[in-house]
């Protein structure tokens, strides 16, 4: 699946829409050209592929329930399913934290090495611009805010990783949060 | 556009919350938030467009077919879970659940599918290169809970509710393949009020066999989380050839000896 051509993102929202009026088929199409892009997040987050099968499955109940909340002039389509899933998945790491801290082989074992952007794949226009921005910030606040994004982990976690302390895991982020906003915003 | 002077710190647990920085309560206060204030709900969307480009550094990874069934099967969907097949006599669900009265109804018209070009003036070749089995999965008070049919050439397995008991609101039922003396294997989820059909992967396949059984557990609806049984064992089946109209047992026939003989 590729999401980043203006059609397919148009698609997409229309397939949505249909899965709100309760189109079966649409529903069908939808989580074929999302559900490996989603899976690829929650196994990303959750470092279990059993688990990871299990928030894709909620994630879409939900969105079959809750497709009629979808409102294409807030996030695209593609914007809401994978928020959902990555909200998901944090919802479930939150609930036993304490068991997924935290083997870095693991998760080489599950997800291929891969170059970023994910290989062969194009970049969308707004990818390019949080490169741009990301790259401004120090090396050391990039990867905190990267590590966050892509695990989900708490400013607790991210601290005890980083071995820093909390207050100044939070000064990091907070200080690359508004130096993105700025960066990306002008 | 921004004004991060006056609205810095507040508008950073949208962004925190967005990145996933915040633990369960703060979560929680910022999804009740955006529930009851369209302004929160806007701040929260716009820090999800200045994020979540960074998803595109994900690799897409393609879920396991079993993903979908489960979903399938969780909201009732009536579109079939995969792509229609072409529709062959074996394919004819209908005809399944009209025969599921027991494995036996079931093996008799087994029987007409493999002998029935024997009777047809032209003899086609490939005219007994089939293996059916078949088993009746009984309920312990003895009534049929479903009947399954496996066809071996083709790798599927026809499980037909006959009157499979009631469950609890939230439970769903699982059907295990029990090889003698080892763990049970999932076959997959199955229904209580429509046949369904299931790939049999070569690894089960393999061990089909009369010293195997069929048992159905009860589970969460999307299966077993733990890749065996955790509910109750509510119904079992030994696995047989199926047996022909007089009761006798049917040789299993397959490409190497395709003759039909009585036991």
């Amino acid at each position: 699946m590729s999401v980043s051509t203006p059609a397919e993102r148009e698609e997409l929202n229309q397939l949505l829409h249909q899965t709100a009026r309760e189109d079966q088929k649409a529903f069908a199409e939808l989580y074929k050209r999302t559900s490996s892009k989603l899976f690829g997040v929650c196994l990303r987050m959750l470092r279990d592929r059993s688990e990871a099968e299990e928030v894709l499955q909620e994630t879409y109940t939900t969105v079959w329930r809750r497709a009629a909340s979808f409102d294409a002039a807030r996030a695209s389509a593609i914007t809401w399913l994978v928020t959902l899933s990555r909200n998901k998945a944090i919802d479930r790491l939150r609930q036993h934290r304490e068991e997924q801290l935290d083997d870095p082989f693991k998760l080489d074992a599950l997800v291929d090495d891969q170059p970023s952007p994910a290989a062969g794949a194009e970049t969308s226009q707004e990818y390019q611009r949080l490169e741009r921005c990301l790259d401004e910030l120090e090396p050391q606040q990039q990867s905190s805010v990267r590590e966050a994004f892509f695990t989900g982990a708490t400013y607790n976690e991210l601290a005890t990783r980083c071995e820093v302390p909390l207050g100044t895991m939070k000064s990091w982020i907070r200080r690359s949060l508004m130096q993105l906003r700025t960066c990306l915003d002008s | 556009m921004n004004t991060p002077a006056d609205d810095g710190h507040h508008n950073l647990r949208y962004a925190e919350y967005v990145l996933g920085v915040l633990d369960a309560d703060a979560r929680a206060e910022v999804a009740h938030e955006m529930r009851s204030s369209g302004e929160a709900a806007t701040a929260v969307a716009l820090w999800q467009r200045r994020l979540q480009p960074l998803t595109e550094e994900i690799a897409e990874v393609a879920p396991a077919p079993y993903v979908w069934a489960r979903i399938h099967e969780a909201l009732q969907l009536d579109v079939p879970s995969r792509a229609k097949p072409r529709q062959r006599l074996w394919d004819n669900l209908a005809l399944w659940h009209w025969l599921g009265l027991g494995a036996s109804a079931v093996a008799v018209a087994l029987l007409v599918v493999v002998t029935l070009p024997r009777l047809a003036p032209t003899p086609s070749p490939t005219t007994a290169a089939v293996a059916y089995m078949a088993s009746t999965i009984k309920q312990d008070n003895g009534t049929t809970g479903w009947t399954a049919t496996m066809d071996l050439q083709h790798a599927r397995m026809v499980v037909v509710p006959a009157a499979p008991a009631a469950l609890a609101q939230g439970r769903a039922p699982e059907l295990w393949l029990i090889p003698a003396g080892q763990k049970p294997i999932s076959v997959g989820m199955i229904s209580r009020d429509q046949p369904t059909t299931l790939a049999l992967a070569p690894a089960l396949l393999a061990q089909l066999g009369p010293t195997a059984a069929l048992a159905v557990s009860v589970e969460p609806p999307g299966g077993s989380p733990t890749g065996q049984p955790t509910g109750p064992v509510i119904a079992k089946g030994a696995i047989g050839a199926a047996p022909d109209a007089h009761g006798n047992k049917v040789a299993f026939v397959d490409d190497s000896h395709a003759e039909r003989t009585r036991a």
